[in-house]
Parts: structure tokens; sequence; C-alpha cells
């Protein structure tokens, strides 16, 4: 147990230095970027505008509300204090909204296009990769070669292919929008069943690409494993068949827990390219407008989130690990 | 053998996902092409926003909105509505609330319309004509008295008064823009409302056309929700402007009926004063204005195709194939290229710091040597009209514009461009020669190198501007390009209290398009030296150009009221633009796109529909295009 102890908090000191330096990244990062947003805001207040010292004044009532005009460090600590009271402030390309509303309004959207169609391009992926591994012959010849070219597609290329062979040819499905172009959001069938619908093309565009890869990676560690001496000596001792392909799956599925982890981790990021190709609601086209923007609170607040997320997922993950397999606890408790 | 029946499952789930998926494809669409992967970025502002989850307005009767009901626009509505705050320019909300030259008016009115074609204001809120006191120093014009809020109360000379005063009193983009022009507003008596002008030191109005101009372009609020307000934020300017205004009274056909991050819509109000015989005698057409947010223009152009959308205002690559090659019922308000009337001025600029472009020759050099038809084939599939069947001036293709300078007196100094021999002579003469056989001529001895930029993403631009570079290699200047992101190019072309960086020798920034104030206001852009050394300027004048005699007419013009000196005027300032090359116009670019979808609605403005005054394609939305509202019918009544 005392091992166990010392495993777990080595890992939970790693995991706040990683937290506090990604932190600080976060936070000096984006402010780094040329351009200066509160500009962009009196952009927008002072088209128009002849006179210099209005300008001036606007500007300067904005970098005080921001508080762009103080220096950096000081900026830092009153984000600090921010954070922990959990106030993010004004995302400064949509303001006057919250960071905070800005993304309760999109997160969803992205939690229910990403986490399902990530564990179900996984959960496929890996199937159909130990499979291959088993079955070879005829199933591998044909998953082996069509994975490689479905995961090596650019996201926005199976995008594209399912929104004009499904949207636009076929027309089984729409092609832009979580709901009905003509819907307004209530609690009826018609607008679950729009929703479901249009929920369709953006998920197989992840699931898709994200089942070749796992294939892929699942097949290999598979045939690995199968030849490995355990499998063998365990063959030679007589052990049951079920038993040895249970210890095969389990020493397998350790990288690809680790990818499924990492990419839960980081899916708050947005579906990016689903989104924009299917208009499709969520945060990663406001990540997207954040970053272009320089909307520094938003852009932090969104990467520390993902930082966040992994960052536990990760923990998480060794941790389980320490459980799961004991050769890392020992490796690296020495 | 778990693992057999968990595939099985998977299986099955996929097969029963697609199948219900298609059972639920939607009824609609016709054939469309594959979507367009032309991003036209230049309509989608870069400060634009993803969308407030603003709660439903619970619709007790329609969750879906009636197809024969609803008219569906795209392109104006980039990210989600933020407010509804009609004193402040952060709302995002489009639709609603967009004040200047063509305001729009669905929710919010103006005491005038203006109409780009025919360069009149009709009245709206207002009860006939303005009229001036002989001094010019005085506006003054009546309100009708049937012009009522949304809470039923009526619109009196007391809230358009308190409109400026609010203005005024919070600092708002417009009260800055025109206190420098407007003394004061009051009201005379209820009906009455007298704008009176701010004089100069001779007693004249400093500028009489952005007064007139007021009237056409400025909303008016209500004073007693105003209070409301004031009284909520307690006083506090940036409180004030930044308040959502959920609860705004209005005076227009529409108002809020849901938004969210997916769309807005509008609906209409049932109980709007204009249907009486003073103004309109009857009730807009739609019940619902709908406008889907769309990611980028393929998406809307997608939708468009599927008769998702009726009036598109969105740059729609090719969109003659729209109804050539796809059959769709799909129109633009003229039937032939440039399928539009142009009305601003995509410009490219100098920056007359960079060594050499000091040089009027050097200027004039690169601009005669541009090609411009390819600028206008590809990157504007042709929705401009070409130089030479509108010469460039200062003045857009609209014929009100074009009326107001002597044609003839400027030919000889216009260009087409392609004149590469031309150039040559031009950089010749002027002893700007290649001494050294590189290929590249010198400049002080020193090879002549720029860069020409604009923001990234606007992919008609950028087309443009590397037509304009590689002009520069025809004739031994090296000229490069450069795009950086929108959101610094802003800040260092509007910053005009420094010189610009290097890497903004030649840039892109629009012009005015149609307007009261226009051609006068798009010369100042152009010209005026009054901007330089504005720490951020929106106004124009880029690249520091100055020159004493521009500034003179600039400032004589808006006092002048004879039509005869006024061409004169006009004449010599576009000699002036065009001898002096400080920047020069690109394509002409319409004041909206404005491509209609006849699937469900039909009679929509097209040229020469017999409507009189003719009602201008702004999407039936800004200025006196609204009108095209009440004229809409269905096709399958």
């Amino acid at each position: 147990m005392k091992a166990y102890a010392s495993y777990f908090s080595n890992k939970l000191l790693w995991f706040l230095v990683t937290l506090v330096a990604a932190f600080l990244l976060n936070f000096f990062l984006p402010r780094l970027m040329p351009g200066d947003p509160v500009a962009a805001i009196v952009a927008r207040m002072a088209q128009g505008m002849t006179n210099t010292s209005g300008v001036q004044a606007i500007y300067e009532q904005y970098t005080e509300l921001f508080g762009t005009n103080l220096p950096m460090h000081e900026q830092f600590f009153l984000y600090v204090r921010n954070v922990l009271r959990g106030d993010f402030g004004y995302s400064f390309s949509q303001y006057p909204r919250t960071v905070a509303d800005v993304i309760g309004a999109s997160i969803w959207w992205t939690i229910a296009l990403q986490l399902p169609a990530i564990l179900v391009g996984w959960i496929i992926g890996n199937t159909l990769g130990v499979l291959a591994a088993y079955r070879r012959g005829g199933f591998d010849k044909v998953l082996m070669p069509s994975s490689i070219f479905v995961s090596n597609l650019p996201a926005f290329g199976m995008a594209v292919i399912l929104l004009v062979v499904f949207g636009v040819t076929l027309r089984w499905f729409p092609t832009s929008g979580g709901y009905g172009f003509d819907m307004i959001p209530n609690l009826s069938w018609d607008f679950i069943w729009s929703v479901i619908v249009h929920y369709q093309l953006p998920f197989w565009s992840i699931v898709l690409i994200t089942i070749g890869g796992q294939a892929i990676g699942m097949r290999s560690m598979s045939i690995y494993e199968l030849n490995a001496d355990y499998v063998k000596y365990s063959r030679f001792m007589g052990i049951k068949d079920r038993q040895i392909v249970g210890y095969v799956f389990r020493n397998a599925m350790l990288p690809q827990i680790t990818g499924l982890a990492l990419a839960i981790g980081t899916m708050v990021g947005g579906a990016l390219v689903a989104e924009i190709i299917f208009s499709y609601p969520g945060l990663g086209s406001t990540i997207l407008t954040a970053v272009l923007g320089g909307d520094y609170p938003l852009i932090s607040a969104t990467t520390l989130i993902v930082t966040i997320m992994v960052l536990i997922a990760n923990f998480a993950i060794e941790i389980i690990y320490g459980f799961l397999d004991p050769r890392i606890k020992a490796a690296q408790s020495d | 053998m778990m693992r057999n029946k968990f595939i099985g499952l998977v299986g099955l789930l996929v097969i029963l996902s697609l199948t219900l998926g298609a059972c639920g494809a939607p009824a609609t669409t016709t054939d469309a092409g594959a979507p367009q992967a032309v991003e036209e970025a230049t309509q989608a502002p870069a400060e634009e926003a993803a969308a407030p989850a603003q709660e439903a307005a619970a619709p007790a009767d329609a969750n879906t909105l009636p197809r024969d009901e609803t008219l569906y626009f795209n392109g104006q509505q980039w990210g989600s509505v933020v407010g509804w705050n009609p004193y402040s320019s952060s709302n995002n909300n489009a639709m609603a609330i967009s004040q200047g030259d063509n305001a729009r008016v669905i929710m919010f009115e103006t005491p005038y319309l203006y109409n780009m074609l025919d360069g009149q204001v009709y009245p709206l809120l207002a009860d006939g004509d303005y009229t001036w006191n002989d001094a010019g120093t005085e506006l003054t014009f009546k309100l009708k008295s049937a012009a009522k809020w949304s809470d039923g109360t009526p619109v009196t000379a007391e809230d358009v008064a308190y409109t400026w005063a609010t203005h005024v009193k919070y600092n708002t983009p417009i009260g800055a823009a025109n206190v420098d022009y407007i003394e004061d507003i009051v009201a005379v008596d209820p009906q009455t409302v007298v704008v009176k002008a701010k004089l100069d030191d001779a007693g004249k109005a400093v500028n009489p056309l952005l007064v007139a101009a007021y009237v056409s372009s400025n909303y008016v609020m209500q004073k007693a929700w105003t209070e409301t307000l004031e009284a909520r934020v307690g006083d506090d300017a940036t409180a004030f402007l930044a308040d959502p205004a959920e609860d705004v009274v209005y005076s227009g056909p529409y108002a809020k009926y849901f938004a969210d991050d997916s769309k807005v819509v509008y609906v209409r109000n049932d109980n709007y004063w204009g249907q009486g015989p003073s103004m309109w005698g009857k009730l807009p057409a739609p019940k619902y204005l709908a406008h889907v947010i769309f990611k980028d223009n393929a998406a809307g152009t997608t939708a468009l195709q599927a008769g998702e959308v009726d009036v598109s205002q969105q740059f729609n690559s090719n969109v003659q194939d729209l109804w050539l090659k796809d059959n769709l019922p799909i129109s633009t308000y003229l039937p032939e290229a440039p399928y539009g009337i142009g009305a601003s001025l995509p410009t490219a600029w100098y920056n007359l710091n960079s060594p050499g472009l000091d040089q009027v020759a050097m200027r004039k050099a690169i601009a005669i040597a541009v090609d411009y038809p390819t600028i206008i084939a590809n990157a504007m599939t042709n929705q401009s009209a070409t130089f030479t069947q509108v010469p460039r001036s200062l003045m857009n293709p609209t014929e009100g514009e074009q009326a107001m300078f002597d044609h003839a007196a400027v030919a000889d100094l216009q260009w087409a461009g392609n004149d590469v021999e031309g150039a040559k002579k031009l950089l010749d003469d002027a002893g700007i020669v290649d001494s050294d056989g590189d290929g590249w001529r010198e400049y002080n001895g020193k090879k002549l190198s720029y860069v020409a930029t604009c923001p990234n993403g606007w992919s008609d631009w950028q087309a443009a501007i590397e037509v304009v570079a590689a002009a520069g290699k025809e004739i031994g200047i090296d000229i490069t390009t450069n795009f950086p992101e929108w959101s610094v190019y802003q800040t260092v072309v509007t910053k005009s209290d420094t010189p610009l960086p290097e890497g903004y020798d030649i840039f892109m920034m629009g012009s005015n398009g149609a307007g009261p104030t226009q051609p006068w206001g798009r010369a100042r852009q152009m010209m005026s030296s009054e901007f330089i050394g504005m720490p951020s300027n929106w106004n124009g004048n880029f690249g520091g150009y100055t020159n004493p005699e521009a500034d003179a007419l600039i400032q004589a013009i808006p006092a002048e009221t004879d039509p005869a000196k006024l061409k004169e005027m006009y004449t010599e300032l576009v000699k002036i633009y065009l001898t002096d090359v400080p920047s020069f116009t690109l394509m002409y670019r319409p004041q909206s796109f404005h491509t209609v979808n006849e699937s469900v609605w039909t009679n929509f403005p097209h040229e020469g529909d017999g409507t009189n005054p003719p009602v201008p394609p702004l999407n039936l939305t800004d200025g006196w295009s609204i009108a095209g509202l009440y004229n809409l019918t269905l096709v399958n009544p």
C-alpha cells in the first residue's frame, strides 16, 4: 500500500506543477499575440466618428473596463483572483456577453456531439482492430487499407463528402444547423426528431475518422500481444483460449485507453470542422473567433477548461494504470 | 461471445440511426450542386460572435414557423445576437439594429427613409418633407400623428429630442459622431422637431449635409423607456451601453420572437401603426422574419439552393449558375452581370510615407498596370461593373452619383487597366529605371519592393491584391503579398497618429456605399487630411494623403446648394483624385448582395419592376427597401 501512496503523491505533485505552468501559459500566450483586441471593440463603436477626442475617450473607457491598461502582472493577479471566484470576465469579441455566458451557451452542443462520437468511434474502432488481428485473412485485408484510407482523410474532406453525398445529392439529411431551420426549440417529438436528424452528419463525420485510427492502432497492438511469449506460454500451459484473449485484450488496451482519455480531455476544444461545414452550434467556432479576434478572456477560459480536462484525464489514467498494470507502478516507484 | 454480441449491437445501432436519419430527411430542396468552396469573408465581420442562449420567448402557438408566413434571410447575422439595445453598437443584432445611411428599420424607425436608387428620402415617422430655415441653420420636420410605440403611446417630438440628448449624455457612437455638427434637437410641440445645426464662426452651419443625413440614418427611441433604462443602470455610461435591453419599446413592424445560437426570429407586431393610411396602408406580408446563423458563406449558399433562404445578403460565387445551371427559381436585381447595383468602392490605398510611393508617377504606374478585368471576373465572379462600363472616379455606379461630375472633363485621366506599356513609360520618364540590370527598377539607388496586404480569409480581396502584385512584376516593381489576420490588420491600418509600419505599402479598405451624404462622404474618405493624426481612424485617408486644394473643396461642398457649382466642385475633386492617385479602386461592390429564391415568396424588387418610387435591392430591410416587404406575395397563396 505504501508503494501506491508514494506513486499517487508523486503523480499529484506533477499534476499540480503542470497545472500551474499551463495556467501561466493560458494567461500569457494569448496576450503575446499581435493586435489590440480593445481596438476591435472601439472600431465597432467608432465607425463614423470624426472627433479624435471622442474615439480616444471610448478607447480609454474600454481599456479600463477590461483592465488592458494595467501592467501585465497586475492583470494576471486580477485574473487569478477572478478565476478563483469563477468569474472569467467579459468576452471582448462578444462584449457585453460574459465568457461564462458564451461558453455556457455552446458547450452542451459540443459535448453532446463529441462525447458520443469519440466513444462510439473508439469502441467500434478497437473492436474492429481486435477482430482484424484475430481473424486475419480477408477481413483484415479489407479492413486495414480502408482504415488507413479513412483515417488519413482530412476531417473537412470527410465532412464535405458526407455533406455532398447524403445532404445535397441524396437529400437524406439536412445540410446545416443543430435543428430544423424552421423550428423553435421546444420539448416536442418533432423537435427532438429534428435534433436527431441534424445530428447524424456531423456525428458520423467524426466517428468515421476516429474508427480508422483506432482500428489500426488496436490491430497492431493485438498482433504484437498475440505473439508475446506469455501467450505462447499460456497456450503451452493449456490455459483456455478465452482467458488468454482476456490477457491480450487487457494489455493491448492500455495505449488505446490513453488515447481515449486524451480525446475526451480535448473534446471541449470543439469539433471545429464539423461545426463549420454543417453550421453546427458549438464551442469550436467560438474559440476560433476568439483566437482571430484576440479575445483573451475567452481564449484563456476555454484553453483552461481543455487543460484541466486533459490533466484530469491523464491523472485519472495514471492512477488507474497503477491498479491495472502493476508493471507501471513498479517502474514508477523505483 | 460477448464481443460478437456487442459488435452486432453496434452494427444494429449504426444501421438504425442511418435508416432513421434517412427517413427523417427534410422534404425540401431542389437539386443543388456541391457547395461552393469559395469562402468569402467580406461580409463576415471579424468580431462576429457566437450566440447567447437567450431564452426562447416561449412561443405558445408555433413550434415550427409556417413556411408560407416566414421570410428567411442569410448573410446579415453572423454569430449570435448579443442584445436589443438601440443605443449600443455592440448588439451583434444586424437585422434589428443597424443605423447609418440605409438604416435597417424592421424594429426601430428613422424619421425618413433613404432610397439609394433615386437619392431621395421619404417620410416614415415624419410627416411630409423636412424644411430648412432661410439661414440654413435649422431643419424642421413634423411627426405623423398616427406613429405609435409598441406600447400604444404616440411617438412625439419629445422622444426625438430625448434620443439625441441621450446620445450626447452617454457619448454613444452616434452622439460622438454628430456632436460636432448638431447643436441640439428640440421639440417645439408634440409633433414638431427642430434640428439645430452647429454653427461656425461665420454663423453658418458647419455641415448641413450631415445634419440632414441624421434624420434618415438614426432611430428614434422612446423617452419613457430610455428613462427606465437610465434608472436601471444608475446613469453609468458603460452599463447603459452594455444593457441587453430585452424590454425595449419600439415603433417598427417587427420585434424579437426568438434568438439562440442557431437563429434569430422576428415576429410582426399586428398592431403596427404603419398599417394605417398615413403610411403603408397594410401590414408587411411575412408574419416572421427569420435568419439562420450560418458559419460560412458555403453553408449559406447551400441553404439558398435548398430553398431554406428567400433573401440572400451574401456573396454567392458565380451566382448566375444558380439559375442557368441549377435551374433554380433564384434571381438577382439585374438579370445579367453585374447582377446588382454597385455602391461602394473597395480600394487599394498607398502608404504615402513608403519610399517611392510619395511619387505620383510610381502610384499611377502601378494603378494603370493592374489587370482589373481579371479582378472583376475572378474575385467578384463578375458581380461588379467593369471600369469600361463605369469609368473610375470617386462616384459609385448609381445614376445619381454618376450625374454629379462632368465625365468628359476627366475622361483622359481615367484608366481601365492593363496598361503595362504606359506604366513603364511613366516610370522611365520619371527616371525610375532598372540601372543595375536585375530586372527590378531602383529608386534612390534601392531596388523597389513593396508589400501589398489585406486581411486573411477575405478571399475576394486577397485575389484582388494578388492581381495588384502581379502588375508590379510586369513593370519591374517587386510587389509581394501579405495577409495578416483582420484583428491585427484593422488595428494597424486605423492607427493614423503614427506612420504605417513595414508591410503596409499597399493595403485594401472598403469605402462608403450609397447614402444621403454621398458622394461627398466618399470623397472626404478618400482624400481629406482631417483624419491624419487620429488614434483610431475609421473615417478614411489611411495612407496619409494631403492636398489643401482637395481639403478646401471637401470643406465647401456641404454648404453649396447650387447644382451646377456642385458639379463643378465634384469634377475638380475627381480630377485631383485621378491625377494624384492616393489610392485606386479595384472593383465596385453592391451596398448589399441581394439574391432571392422565389420558391415560396415572389414579387421581390427587380430592375424595372414598376414600383414607384423604385424599391432598391437592399434585402427589404434597409431604408426605403423595406417597402418591398409590403409588396411580397406567395407563389402558392
